[in-house]
């Protein structure tokens, strides 16, 4: 029986542990004494980067890495950006920290800030965590009030800001670039690396953006040492994650869990199974973005080699799970409608090449498919991928593709016996 | 084009946030979602008013209103229900959702009640998805929705 390892949720349970005082009972703000009062800026790099952690927002990038790539002899302000512009679909761990232990990234960031010489940390939060964004606020009070935040930090001499900044509906914003772009008060559009953010980001400032739940983690590293988080997952994907299940499982919800335990006892032993005993008959396992697996496949181990070896991605740890009555044409049509839409329009070979296979989609599910378009959605998804400007255009392509080459026979039935998918309701962009 | 007087109160959020960003215009996006709650939706007047105090111009300030869901280019109603429509509510059933309150409200997707009282609109993804179907009321989030589910919240609302 899989048990899970709580780090980011290990107050999991504990009432209340969102307010200050509660997390301070719990060990909370420990790490970051610890760091400025004991540790030297570039030690608790080190540290970070001798753990393994790697970034959880859905490219797996080592962060201490990231980190260390700041100039240190830069003259003027550095920023840190909290990437809480959580938008994955299938994705909703980011949310619960915010919900839940705000405290705890928090603490990630003024740690990452000590670490790297950040003046002012920026926390991109989505528009439509109105919740979230109330608790970030009232937990960044509290830790101003108590000296956490703010000028001489616990009497260190570090001094740093924190502000909450909202986004406004845009799921491109995720992207690191064109949340900088959005924060500056512009359309969310990605910008041209290089210069990467670490040399020239937001203001063209030196910037880190680093996600939720990567700065999260950070605290219990600081705690408990970078071996003990070098400790845990496999030899290339170190540490824990937390994994959001959702679809047709017993009991959805978020679990975190060392990297590399298998995929299907997390669907079986955590989320208690698929839904009404039916069969699995295939999965995303790192939200809409990640290509499918087939059924076949759930025993892939939960890490980012394992997955990538099997096809497809970890991504942000967004397991969606679906039985064997889903109809993934439609399910590729609403995960196609989604990029369309959320396209930023930047480049032409996403806001087209998304659109295209949208187009048809609608006609296949109208019945007015043609054989030689499943080839032509292949075909435009070969144009979209490494073609675009940002990665967007590689992430629409998983869905399309993955079902193509797992349920060809779905598609063809459509288009062959001119079946008509009956549509309780028509969805309209706002 | 009328010239729009800023309400105070957002005169004043405004005024109190600059200090923390090195440039007027990087306040733009919050600035467009507190406008509304005091002026409705962007329209070009109020764009005018916003570009004056973030020193951008109303042609900025549309565009970038233009790229985002949340903030509205056309009169809402009172309450915007935000159904979404994305890949796991789908899993679980959203499409009946949606027929159900089209049913109940009597307007499609996109459309606001002859009384003004909701505004009914399919969304992205609302990072909710373990327990979906999920929609916004206004700021509130409802999960797990079932049409009785639907009732309450609505009648929440009214």
């Amino acid at each position: 029986m899989l048990e899970q390892t709580k780090v980011v949720m290990r107050l999991d349970g504990v009432p209340d542990h969102h307010r200050l005082d509660v997390y301070e009972a719990n060990g909370g703000y420990a790490a970051l004494r610890k760091a400025v009062k004991e540790m030297k800026p570039a030690e608790v790099i080190d540290e970070v980067k001798a753990s393994g952690l790697l970034g959880k927002g859905g490219a797996g990038f080592p962060a201490g890495l990231k980190w260390s790539f700041v100039p240190k002899d830069h003259p003027g302000p550095k920023y840190l950006a909290c990437n809480a512009d959580e938008g994955e679909p299938g994705t909703f761990k980011d949310r619960w920290i915010l919900e839940h232990n705000p405290h705890q990234m928090i603490e990630g960031c003024i740690i990452a800030a000590y670490a790297v010489g950040i003046s002012h940390i920026y926390v991109y939060c989505r528009g439509e965590f109105y919740q979230g964004k109330e608790m970030i606020r009232r937990a960044a009070e509290e830790a101003y009030a108590k000296g956490y935040l703010g000028q001489n930090i616990l009497g260190s001499g570090f001094s740093t800001e924190l502000t909450v900044h909202t986004g406004a509906g845009s799921y491109e914003c995720g992207e690191e670039t064109a949340l900088l772009t959005s924060l500056e008060g512009g359309r969310g559009h990605p910008k041209m690396k290089p210069p990467f953010p670490a040399s020239e980001g937001a203001w063209r400032k030196p910037t880190v953006i680093n996600n939720v739940e990567t700065l999260a983690t950070v605290p219990e590293i600081i705690n408990r040492g970078a071996a003990w988080h070098a400790g845990l997952g496999t030899e290339k994907s170190k540490g824990i994650k937390m994994v959001c299940i959702s679809g047709h499982v017993e009991k959805p919800g978020n679990y975190e869990v060392e990297l590399g335990v298998p995929t299907l006892a997390i669907i079986n032993d955590l989320a208690g199974g698929m839904k009404g005993g039916r069969a699995l008959k295939g999965f995303f396992p790192g939200g809409s973005s990640t290509p499918v697996l087939p059924a076949a496949k759930a025993d892939v181990g939960y890490d980012y080699e394992s997955v990538a070896a099997a096809g497809s991605m970890l991504g942000s740890g967004a397991l969606i799970v679906f039985d064997d009555k889903t109809d993934v044409v439609r399910m590729a049509e609403v995960i196609t409608r989604f990029y369309t839409w959320e396209s930023c329009g930047k480049c032409t070979p996403c806001r087209e090449g998304t659109r295209w296979m949208l187009q048809i989609y609608e006609r296949i599910l109208k019945g007015g498919g043609r054989l030689e378009d499943v080839d032509l959605l292949l075909s435009i998804c070969d144009h979209l991928e490494f073609k675009s400007f940002c990665p967007f255009g590689d992430a629409a392509v998983g869905v399309v593709r993955s079902t193509i080459n797992l349920y060809r026979d779905e598609y063809e039935d459509y288009i062959r016996n001119h079946k008509v998918y009956k549509r309780k309701f028509m969805p309209v962009k706002h | 084009m009328d010239e729009l007087r800023l309400n105070q109160e957002l005169e004043k959020w405004v005024k109190e946030r600059l200090p923390r960003y090195p440039t007027k215009r990087s306040l733009l996006v919050p600035t467009l979602l507190e406008a509304q709650k005091y002026h409705g939706h962007i329209s070009p007047s109020l764009a005018e008013a916003i570009g004056a105090l973030l020193d951008t111009t109303p042609r900025d300030v549309l565009s970038v209103a233009s790229f985002y869901t949340l903030v509205h280019k056309h009169p809402v109603g009172k309450h915007v229900i935000q159904l979404c429509h994305n890949v796991s509510c789908f899993l679980n059933g959203c499409d009946d959702i949606a027929a159900y309150i089209e049913e109940k409200l009597g307007v499609k997707a996109g459309g606001t009640t002859e009384d003004g009282k909701f505004t009914f609109i399919t969304v992205e993804c609302l990072a909710a998805c373990g327990s979906g179907p999920v929609m916004l009321v206004g700021e509130k989030l409802y999960e797990n929705l079932t049409p009785e589910a639907v009732d309450r919240a609505l009648a929440e609302a009214n």
